[in-house]
């Protein structure tokens, strides 16, 4: 068994007129117990030329469905206006734009399921990492 | 009215060399450098129905406009999980702790942001969701 922790903080002093301050920490543990996850496919990056879109990111006949995947995603764009659409089985999840970052559970509960990303512009960067207990 | 996101993810056993990932991002309107201005606060809700129920209602107005959706079971028992979708599409289940952190499109008013207490029973108890809005579309007023 292992332990991975993600921890999560949101931060602001000025967005509301006191400051926001959210952090959560959370152990990365398989599906319904305590056991920390044993697999990652480790820190991955895919950059995409042109004619990529809908690029299949994880496979969902890849998986075992409903397990406790976790996805970690970061568009490493410098350009503002240059995004990856996140979809999930065809439906459009939101646009990571450059900087950003994502961090969600993954059912995988069918072939169909599969995370696909879009890039809005020819040679986009994407890092990735999903830890698992497949 | 900068907001800033940041995610850390350690392990020093997963692998044969320590995990070790800290990104930080700013949350701005799409496309551009302005920050992100609008949120719903944090809310928390107790869930006490395995049937979907609307957490978070897509608005048309939002279509692609910039907005970061921040999720977490609060209960501490870790057989109790959500499933968390969009317009029937099921991104994932998040057990007793587990959080998630996504950006999300509203493409169409079908794109509401669901869970449902799925393993739920009278005898589990409630689990508590906290969730977070951020967002840059003004017409965003309420949510379900």
């Amino acid at each position: 068994m292992a332990t991975t922790i993600a921890q999560l903080t949101l931060t602001s002093s000025d967005l509301l007129s006191d400051n926001l301050a959210i952090s959560s920490a959370a152990t990365l543990t398989s599906a319904g117990n305590s056991t920390g996850l044993t697999h990652t496919e480790g820190l991955g990056r895919k950059t995409l030329a042109s004619g990529h879109a809908q690029y299949v990111l994880f496979d969902g006949s890849d998986r075992t469905a409903d397990k406790a995947h976790k996805i970690y995603l970061k568009n490493l764009s410098t350009t503002a206006a240059e995004y990856f659409l996140i979809t999930l089985n065809g439906e459009d999840m939101g646009r990571l734009y450059a900087g950003d970052w994502a961090f969600f559970p993954w059912s995988s509960h069918d072939a169909d399921n599969d995370i696909k990303i879009d890039p809005s512009a020819d040679d986009m960067t994407l890092e990735y990492m999903l830890f698992t207990d497949d | 009215m900068a907001t800033t996101a940041t995610l850390t993810i350690a392990s020093s056993d997963i692998a044969g060399d320590p995990v070790s990932v800290s990104k930080t991002s700013t949350l701005s309107k799409a496309g551009s450098l302005n920050d992100l201005d609008q949120s719903t606060g944090l809310s928390r809700v107790h869930l006490r129905s395995a049937t979907n129920k609307v957490l978070l209602a897509a608005n048309a107005e939002g279509n692609n406009l910039a907005a970061k959706v921040y999720i977490i079971n609060k209960s501490t028992d870790a057989s109790l999980y959500l499933t968390v979708t969009i317009n029937a599409q099921t991104i994932g289940k998040l057990y007793g702790g587990d959080f998630m952190f996504i950006p999300w499109s509203q493409t169409d008013t079908a794109a509401s942001i669901e869970v449902a207490a799925t393993n739920w029973t009278a005898s589990t108890g409630d689990i508590p969701v906290e969730y977070a809005l951020f967002h840059e579309d003004t017409d965003f007023l309420t949510n379900a």
